[in-house]
């Protein structure tokens, strides 16, 4: 990305920033966000990296809690918790209000096939496993709120993984419906949902 | 090694290890005594319970925290007639709350519902909030019912054996613990009824389990199916 089209999308951040709930200044993790994070996660949250998670419009509550549980290593991640380890509560937070004020790009379908079946459990659940439907706290449009992630649009990759640690009990924080219902998913279920997800605008 | 590929070879290397705990901890549904034990009385005061009842509980936090219930029994606590969910919707708050804990506590099994009631997912104050939004909506009137094949049979049996604990219009006892069943989907009903007859629903009532003895399968079908057709619902 060029340096020209940066300061455009950190305008922006700026502009959007009173709107994010937490009381971060988007403005103050522009430099922060380049030096830090962009390597992994975009110039503007949109990892290229399917493994790593798109930021851009993540919901600001959300991400301002998964940062603090990665510093407190209540969320465990070998990767992030040495790279939060040095930032102060502020920084945590201006990163958050940037992120959820940046500009989510479309997500990546990796298996157009599974889509159907992806979205009637997103909508429906499955009863007979006892899985409720994603849309209860996610929203039908994916894009969450508050303390419940967007996921619309995130990398296939990532949302997958994060299935596999809620259902193994490796994801430590926020695991508290996610654990139970990843259980109960099977893996075409998890796989079919993640593509849903990568769908939505 | 750059970060980007220090990063990427940890993740990496940590979804792998994942996979093969996959399923491996699945949460353990509680068990507590019930019905088939010796000296079993029925709704014995639970702490937790009573935090819950204490609890000055409001409809508005019931309705943020109900979020996590909605994926099953839907946003208008109808449940889902073909899955056996119940519907929800103006049932007594005491009548949710002691059901919530004795499934929390392992006196009634469900080991689908279990875990969504584990003390790590929701307070008994939230609970308290929850049952208190249920109650606030109106209860459905096109709750499934039987094939009414059996509704005078019905009718006898609920009028002789039920009504003195439920209510003539199934309107329940909130301050006894007693269910309302009006309103109720039929497979639920008949399930349940079914369930505490055979001693299968571990917190039921020695009392209507001792009514119920007597029971037929025709029987419970035409009692369940009599309670799926009467109505609290505002005309």
């Amino acid at each position: 990305m060029t340096s020209h089209r940066f300061g455009r999308a950190a305008a922006l951040a700026v502009l959007l920033a009173p709107l994010a709930a937490q009381a971060g200044d988007a403005s103050k993790a522009i430099s922060l966000s380049a030096s830090l994070c962009a390597s992994c996660h975009g110039e503007d949250g949109n990892s290229a990296v399917p493994l790593f998670p798109k930021l851009a419009g993540q919901q600001a509550v959300y991400l301002l809690r998964e940062l603090k549980d990665y510093k407190s290593g209540k969320r465990t991640s070998e990767v992030m918790q040495p790279i939060v380890s040095g930032l102060s509560d502020d920084d945590l937070a201006n990163l958050a209000a940037f992120y959820a004020a940046q500009k989510p790009a479309p997500g990546t379908v990796t298996d157009p096939s599974l889509l159907s079946v992806g979205k009637n459990l997103y909508l429906k659940g499955n009863d007979a496993n006892g899985i409720p439907t994603c849309e209860s706290c996610h929203e039908v449009d994916g894009s969450g709120g508050g303390k419940f992630p967007r996921v619309a649009g995130q990398n296939v990759e990532y949302s997958l993984e994060q299935f596999r640690l809620y259902a193994a009990g490796k994801r430590t924080n926020g695991a508290r419906v996610m654990k139970t219902i990843a259980e109960r998913m099977t893996e075409q279920e998890t796989r079919a949902v993640a593509e849903y997800m990568a769908s939505m605008p | 090694m750059n970060p980007t590929l220090t990063a990427l070879a940890s993740m990496t290397l940590a979804a792998t290890l994942s996979l093969t705990a996959l399923h491996a901890n699945a949460q353990q549904t509680p068990r507590a005594k019930g019905i088939e034990s010796a000296g079993y009385v029925w709704n014995t005061p639970d702490p937790d319970l009573n935090r819950a009842l204490d609890y000055k509980a409001s409809a508005k936090r019931g309705k943020v925290a109900y979020k996590i219930c909605k994926g099953c029994h839907l946003p208008d606590g109808t449940g889902k007639a073909d899955a056996l969910y119940p519907q929800l919707a103006g049932q007594h708050t005491t009548v949710m709350l002691k059901q919530m804990m004795d499934i929390r506590a392992g006196r009634r099994d469900n080991p689908k519902m279990a875990p969504f009631v584990g003390d790590w997912i929701v307070t008994a104050e939230e609970l308290a909030d929850i049952s208190a939004y249920l109650k606030s909506l109106p209860p459905p009137v096109n709750n499934a019912k039987g094939d009414g094949a059996s509704l005078a049979q019905g009718k006898a049996l609920y009028e002789k054996d039920c009504a003195v604990c439920h209510g003539k219009s199934g309107e329940g006892d909130g301050k006894k613990f007693y269910p309302m069943v009006a309103n109720q989907h039929y497979g639920y009903l008949l399930r349940e009824t079914r369930e505490s007859r055979d001693q299968g629903r571990r917190n039921a009532s020695p009392e209507m389990v001792k009514v119920l003895k007597g029971y037929t399968d025709a029987d419970v079908a035409a009692v369940s199916d009599y309670m799926s057709r009467l109505s609290v619902a505002k005309k």
